[in-house]
């Protein structure tokens, strides 16, 4: 019974990474598939570890699994902030025609020659 | 299990398609990380199949690597330009 729930926990967080990857080629611009490439394969990374605990059942292994979700959880959501800042100081990105992120909001509030960078 | 490995090998390959169809550098980094959480995701599934004895620590280690690497290439990009 468990080893059943497992595979099913694990072929689901297959199916998320294989989401991932259609999203990756499917979506138009570079936003979309920053946001395609990052989140479902850390949900599809957290079903997997679950789903090997269920099938592995030893304690060193469980904790392990345990700390491969927490830092995928706390590690993806920071490079790909690093990556989605790289892209919006350095790269034009057009949605439909527009560059939503063209103007800095946030540059008054900076000092005059501060370069983010 | 088999069918779980097999689905995460077709998703490897669209994010190689990707890495290789650009169009900018930062597409081919975004697919690149994208990339080493589906090998994270298959080390794991690995791990769940008691036939293959694979060391669970390897998916920490390669889920370590891969926030490095992607780290390193966005800070590359914003020094050198898209």
């Amino acid at each position: 019974m468990l080893d059943a729930i497992g595979t099913v926990l694990v072929v689901l967080g297959a199916g998320f990474a294989l989401l991932a990857g259609i999203g990756v080629n499917r979506f138009p611009d570079t936003y979309s598939r920053m946001h395609a490439a990052a989140k479902s394969p850390t949900l599809g990374l957290v079903l997997a570890a679950a789903g090997a605990c269920f099938r592995v059942r030893t304690v060193p292994a469980i904790c392990i699994f345990v700390l491969v979700a927490i830092v995928q959880l706390l590690t993806s959501p920071v490079s790909t902030h690093i990556a989605a800042r790289a892209v919006h100081l350095r790269m034009k990105v057009e949605m439909d025609g527009v560059d939503e992120l063209a103007s800095d909001e946030l540059a008054r509030d900076r000092p005059a020659g501060d370069d983010p960078v | 299990m088999d069918l779980a490995l097999g689905v995460v090998a077709l998703a490897g390959l669209l994010f190689v398609l990707r890495v290789l169809r650009g169009p900018a550098l930062a597409d081919r980094v975004i697919a690149a990380d994208g990339f080493v959480s589906t090998i994270v995701i298959a080390v794991t599934i690995a791990a769940a199949r008691r036939d293959l004895r694979v060391v669970e620590v390897t998916v920490l280690v390669v889920a370590l690597a891969g926030f490095v690497g992607t780290s390193m290439l966005a800070r590359y990009i914003e020094r050198r330009g898209g």
